[in-house]
């Protein structure tokens, strides 16, 4: 019998002028880190580098559940209302997140969308931050398939994403995670998934604001795997390419949702780019 | 490859939990592997025929177009990325899926998983 060390708790913030209760789960204590869920899933995504004692021993994981994912409620009158996630509503989330648990420049770490988003404040909040880790992420991704495929009163949406996800799962991801990490976006909540990538597939907003980062305050490292054919790997090095100073490593076995489909082989490169995660000498400091 | 359609025919029969996934599928798959057609008349989860084409009065819901190596590279035990996955063949330019795509869709981890049939059969094989 084991107990883990993620502990879970709920902070309330007010985001585009609503409330929204928020649920997080933390462990460790020292360097924060704040992870952001993939679209139609939620903090469950982070469990494995939540209960790493190697990893938490220095560094404060924290991830949270968006609203209207996992523990997060939708907001009140949520019933009458379409879910479409916008750039402004995000960011502003994740800071309000950050704010209200007082993360002093957190490294932002973000997978798929929250690999987008991450970029997004690369660009436009930087000094919030202290690095960011851009995982299965790249400037934009067009839809090739009907988001409105995933929210319609005759078939199961959560069913149908995770059908369509599994694309996206490595054939090397062990069995039991591979349908854990399924379970996440079979279980999500009626047009959450479809809301999310509404976001991911149609907002191209970041593509100029890509030469904007300053890596040399605020580094930013890539992560992508070779079975991700949402973000493949040429994806994802066309947008390090556009952002001077990027770095990106790409993870041969591993797919869409490394640290949820295949924790062991995903933690390697979560491990090298904490490490990366220092800002740049300046010359007078330089070795 | 007829042969190899009546092995994941065979193969069904054994997998329960596909029986109820797809309790309701019943529809006729068209699969053109290197220009062989061949039909895949599904009734209630079950493969119920697996017929050799080519046919011109066999009406189908859907349609996968692909080639032999290809699907040879997809039923490995632990496929090369991109050979992986029906939608990742496609993306790769190997296979082309026509049709009522949202009739795919909403049965999509049936058909993914009987299509992966002679796979999980190799892998278990293996183990």
């Amino acid at each position: 019998m084991t107990v883990e060390a993620i502990t879970g708790r709920y902070l309330t913030a007010e985001i585009a002028g609503r409330r929204q209760r928020i649920y997080f789960e933390e462990a460790g204590q020292g360097r924060p880190v704040l992870c952001l869920h993939t679209a139609g899933a939620d903090t469950r995504q982070w469990r494995h580098i939540l209960n790493d004692a190697e990893i938490t021993c220095d560094h404060r994981i924290i991830a949270f559940d968006l609203p209207w994912h996992g523990k997060s409620l939708p907001p009140e009158g949520f019933q009458t209302e379409e879910y479409l996630l916008t750039t402004e509503v995000y960011m502003e989330s994740v800071l309000k997140v950050a704010e209200t648990l007082g993360l002093d420049r957190p490294v932002l770490a973000g997978c798929s969308m929250g690999g987008r988003i991450a970029l997004q404040l690369a660009a436009r909040h930087p000094e919030r931050f202290s690095g960011f880790v851009a995982i299965e992420a790249s400037d934009f991704q067009p839809a090739w398939y009907d988001i409105d495929w995933f929210h319609r009163p005759d078939a199961h949406g959560g069913e149908m994403g995770a059908a369509l996800v599994s694309t996206n799962i490595s054939p090397f991801a062990p069995e039991a995670e591979r349908w854990n990490t399924l379970w996440m976006f079979m279980s999500s909540g009626p047009g959450v998934f479809r809301g999310d990538l509404s976001f991911y597939t149609r907002d191209d907003s970041l593509v100029g604001r890509l030469k904007d980062i300053d890596t040399a305050q605020t580094p930013v490292h890539l992560i992508v795997g070779a079975y991700d054919f949402t973000c493949t790997p040429e994806d994802a090095r066309r947008t390090a390419d556009a952002i001077p100073g990027a770095t990106l490593s790409v993870m041969e076995e591993l797919g869409h949702f490394p640290m949820s489909e295949h924790p062991a082989g995903f933690r390697p490169f979560f491990v090298d780019a904490l490490a990366r995660m220092q800002p740049a000498k300046t010359p007078e400091h330089a070795d | 490859m007829l042969e190899k359609f009546r092995e994941i025919q065979a193969a069904l029969e054994t997998r329960p939990h596909l029986h109820r996934i797809g309790a309701l599928f019943s529809e006729t798959v068209l699969v053109e592997v290197d220009g062989e057609e061949i039909y895949l008349v599904f009734e209630k989860g079950h493969l119920v025929s697996v017929t050799p084409g080519p046919s011109k009065k066999t009406p189908w819901r859907f349609a996968l177009v692909t080639d032999r190596a290809a699907l040879e590279a997809f039923w490995q035990p632990v496929p090369a990325a991109g050979f992986h996955d029906i939608f990742a063949l496609v993306k790769i330019g190997r296979a082309r899926i026509l049709g009522d795509m949202l009739a795919l869709v909403k049965n999509l981890r049936f058909i993914k998983e009987v299509l992966a049939l002679p796979r999980a059969a190799r892998t278990e094989d293996a183990a």
